[in-house]
């Protein structure tokens, strides 16, 4: 190799090897990241918990602990479902909002509402474990 | 709920007159003549958590249950010798609540004991409920059958009288089913002393009946369907030769028996709850005998709610459910078992897919 | 295919034949164009036929002919068709119906159209079947006034042309023409009164978005949403009956009777268990037609409940409820925004079904739901101005 090529081609090793060191790969994170991450989850979890027995949700007093302790009964691992007086397949944002209107009284979330996201963290963790079933009645 | 039942009216044509002395048709289930026990039905309703909003607002679904049990409870043929209330007639115990309930109630033709529930109980001990209503536990006899109320929903003095600053606060801390802030339900020294010389006056032979608002026995502790001294209870009832106790509290149809002693629910005039075995995340036990109640259908505000009248019969039990849009419900006692049954659905093979709960 | 297509022509054909018994039933009538489409059923489920009453176009035209014939009352005045129009929306607009000698019952007469789809016949279900229902009138005091079915079965077993029939259809004659064999008849008949393919269903299962105005939108998403319409008038995601077929207490009627409710319940199991036919009683004695399913379940959870009516072609079928106290749309919708009571701030009787609360709906939103129940009438039955369309 001549002089030239050879620092070049070191140019380019030197190159690649910075940038190899500032871009991580796509599937590194560490124990640390999932942690925090996890915790972010639980933070909305507990936000759900929270607006569970909160009567700010409805305009009655009415909350969702009374008729669903620890969640029990909401079966948020058959959703998507058809369910019979909607009228159609609905996911579980949806029927959060039709007990939203009808036993609490008050007014629907929108879908990407953070406190519906919360909703359902709180929902699905006190039921997590059980297996999906999506469309069981 | 039928007021009628058309096998009896079969009976009642070819038979000629009828043994209580009536033209009309009587309610369901076959009363047994076997001794001198008087035969009888009485009606109970119970936690209708009459819940306040403001003003003179209070929650409608929960109003409208109450009023629709009274009015039914009217109805019933022939009349009842008298209903029990079985506690949680308020929602935080207040006032208001307290008295809108009694007045709904007061619109029952019939006499009314009352039984107390925790809702009724922490935002005063019992204070205002003893002037509407009476003592808080007591017992009285009626046509040879010795009837007990127990206040079953106290708890350790210490949550009682020194955790909370407030009473509003101990009373909304009691009333979350799931609050792990809470603390489990007993009926304590001062009423078990009290049962215990209560039934010293009783003969072994006399059918008991024990109402209570918490199951007097273990289900599962998270939702306080449970009775810390249970076992003591249960000790101290084991020498009588016929024992039921009624208990609410659960919002949903359990029965089990438990030596000499049967237990059976009643159902809510307010909103059902889930089973314990609904939740996941813990373990509990629900007795084995008992086959669920057909699922509460949300969109049908009144499904998985009613009342229920009960036959005693021979000293024994047998409860008969009102069930809005569903079909009846009757726990019957099975005396060759010696245990309640439910009149249609106890066998494995006869259950239907509305009773598995998820 | 082809066969369906006969049948739906015999039956448009006879729906809108003018006479009854004079005219002979036509045989392969002409098709009306423009009325006719080939969607007629569309968002429909397909009708329940019984295994043993199978449509056929000959036994369809003999329960049409026996529909329409005023013979079988005790006057000769009365036939199904007087209170079952097909000129008024096979109903006959009127509050309570009128029978012989002018006799008027308690009852609105529901519409036929799809009857058939109803998991039992009568506002209070006492008939499990269009057959069962179909002997029920000729035989009630204040409709055919007959003492019994004797008269029809003397005149079917004689009349030329019913002799004809019954031989043709169901291998009978004589002694062996029966009540049955008139009722699977009639019954045959009614299973062609189906129609679907209203607007809304172009709208929702075509998804044609000019089928419906912006009001009627709005209207729809009320239905589903603030004034739950859809608890009890079912749509689901590929047909709609706009019925549930259940009982439901809705506060019509009952509050006359709210004060005496017990002894009224107790003359009425009292007459009943000395063998009163409900039928009858209910028809005859106001009192007791307000309480509703309860006369035949006996089941105090069924007191003042009522079965719910479909709404398709609902524009068409005025009056409203089962006694027609309502007398337009707009005063049903109001019933229900004042939670089940007419007038508003009249006292909630203790039987209501749960689910019927205020709804707090604006004098807009309430016209928005009318526009919308107006546009559930089937295209072949659409005319220019409906009978009680506001």
């Amino acid at each position: 190799m001549t002089n030239k090529k050879l620092t070049q081609s070191m140019l380019m090793v030197a190159v690649l090897g910075s940038l190899a060191w500032a871009t991580a790969r796509a599937d590194e994170f560490s124990a640390a990241d999932t942690e925090r991450w996890q915790q972010q989850f639980m933070d909305s979890v507990k936000q759900g918990r929270e607006l569970w027995t909160s009567p700010t949700l409805g305009s009655n007093g009415v909350v969702c602990a009374q008729c669903h302790p620890n969640a029990a009964n909401t079966h948020p691992e058959t959703y998507p479902k058809f369910q019979k007086q909607i009228g159609k397949v609905i996911p579980l944002w949806e029927m959060i909002n039709w007990c939203l209107r009808n036993p609490l009284e008050g007014q629907p979330l929108a879908a990407d509402d953070p406190k519906m996201v919360a909703i359902q963290a709180y929902v699905t963790y006190e039921r997590r474990g059980v297996k999906l079933e999506p469309g069981k009645h | 709920m039928n007021i009628i039942n058309s096998s009896r009216r079969n009976f009642i044509k070819t038979s000629g007159a009828l043994a209580l002395g009536t033209t009309l048709p009587i309610s369901l289930v076959e009363l047994a003549f076997a001794d001198t026990t008087e035969n009888f039905t009485f009606a109970y309703i119970s936690d209708a958590h009459i819940q306040h909003i403001s003003g003179t607002r209070f929650v409608r679904n929960w109003d409208q249950g109450l009023k629709r049990a009274v009015a039914e409870a009217n109805l019933l043929t022939p009349k009842p010798d008298f209903v029990m209330f079985g506690g949680d007639l308020a929602q935080l115990g207040s006032k208001p609540e307290l008295d809108h309930g009694a007045e709904i109630i007061s619109a029952l033709s019939h006499k009314v004991h009352y039984v107390m529930g925790e809702h009724d109980y922490y935002l005063d001990l019992g204070a205002y409920w003893e002037k509407l209503f009476g003592p808080q536990y007591h017992s009285f006899d009626h046509k040879g059958v010795h009837f007990i109320v127990l206040n079953s929903i106290r708890t350790y003095d210490d949550w009682t009288y020194k955790r909370w600053p407030t009473a509003e606060q101990r009373m909304s801390e009691m009333a979350g089913l799931d609050n792990p802030n809470g603390s489990p339900f007993m009926v304590g020294d001062e009423q078990r002393k009290w049962l215990k010389a209560d039934l010293d006056k009783v003969a072994k032979t006399t059918p008991i009946v024990v109402f209570s608002h918490s199951p007097l026995q273990k289900i599962y502790k998270g939702w306080n369907f449970w009775t810390e001294d249970a076992e003591q209870i249960q000790a101290l009832l084991k020498p009588f030769a016929k024992v039921s106790v009624i208990y609410g509290h659960v919002h949903q149809i359990q029965y089990n028996q438990i030596g000499n002693i049967s237990f059976n629910s009643v159902m809510a005039t307010a909103w059902p709850w889930p089973y314990p075995s609904t939740y996941a995340q813990a373990e509990q036990y629900l007795p084995k005998l008992t086959v669920p109640m057909n699922r509460a259908d949300p969109f049908q505000e009144r499904d998985a709610t009613g009342w229920q009248f009960i036959n005693v019969a021979s000293g024994r039990v047998d409860l008969n459910f009102t069930l809005y849009n569903n079909s009846e419900r009757s726990v019957i006692f099975n005396p060759k078992a010696k245990h309640p049954e439910d009149r249609a659905y106890q066998a494995e093979s006869s259950r239907i897919p509305p009773q598995s709960h998820y | 295919m082809q066969y369906v297509w006969l049948i739906l022509l015999a039956s448009l054909s006879a729906a809108l034949r003018a006479d009854e018994t004079k005219q002979p039933p036509a045989a392969n009538p002409p098709p009306q164009s423009g009325i006719v489409d080939a969607n007629h059923l569309l968002g429909l489920p397909p009708v329940p036929i019984p295994p043993d009453n199978s449509q056929t176009p000959a036994k369809i035209a003999l329960g049409d002919k026996l529909f329409h014939d005023k013979r079988f009352s005790i006057d000769g005045t009365v036939s199904c068709s007087n209170c079952h129009d097909n000129k008024k929306g096979f109903t006959d607009n009127l509050p309570v119906s009128v029978g012989n000698k002018s006799l008027t019952g308690t009852r609105n007469a529901p519409t036929l159209i799809n009857a058939a789809f109803y998991k039992s016949q009568f506002w209070d279900g006492r008939e499990p079947s269009l057959e069962a229902q179909s002997k029920g009138p000729f035989v009630n005091p204040v409709e055919g006034g007959l003492a019994n079915h004797q008269p029809i079965l003397d005149i079917v077993r004689a009349d030329a042309e019913y002799q004809k029939a019954f031989k043709d259809v169901f291998g009978v004659a004589d002694q062996k023409v029966t009540m049955d064999h008139v009722s699977k008849a009639i019954a045959s008949f009614e299973r062609t009164l189906v129609a679907g393919n209203s607007p809304f269903d172009r709208f929702y299962f075509k998804g044609d978005k000019t089928a419906l105005n912006e009001q009627q939108r709005r209207g729809f998403k009320l239905f589903l949403e603030q004034g739950r319409c859809v608890s009890c008038h079912i749509i689901e995601q590929n047909q709609a009956l706009f019925t549930d077929s259940q009982f439901h207490n809705i506060g019509i009627g009952i509050n006359a009777v709210q004060q005496g409710i017990t002894p009224l319940v107790q003359a009425f199991l009292d007459a009943k268990s000395k063998g009163g036919d409900v039928d009858k009683i209910v028809l005859t004695d106001k009192k007791s037609s307000e309480l509703g399913r309860f006369a035949v379940s006996d089941a105090v959870a069924d007191i003042g409940a009522f079965k719910t009516p479909t709404l398709r072609n609902i524009a068409l079928t005025a009056p409203y409820m089962h006694d027609g106290s309502l007398k337009t749309l707009k005063e049903v919708v109001v019933h229900y925004n004042n939670g089940g009571v007419t007038p508003a701030g009249a006292k909630v009787n203790d039987f209501l079904s749960g689910g019927i609360r205020p709804l707090n709906l604006t004098d807009a939103q309430i016209d928005d739901l009318v526009a919308f129940m107006q546009a559930l009438t089937s295209a072949q039955y659409a005319q220019p101005t409906a009978a009680a369309a506001q």
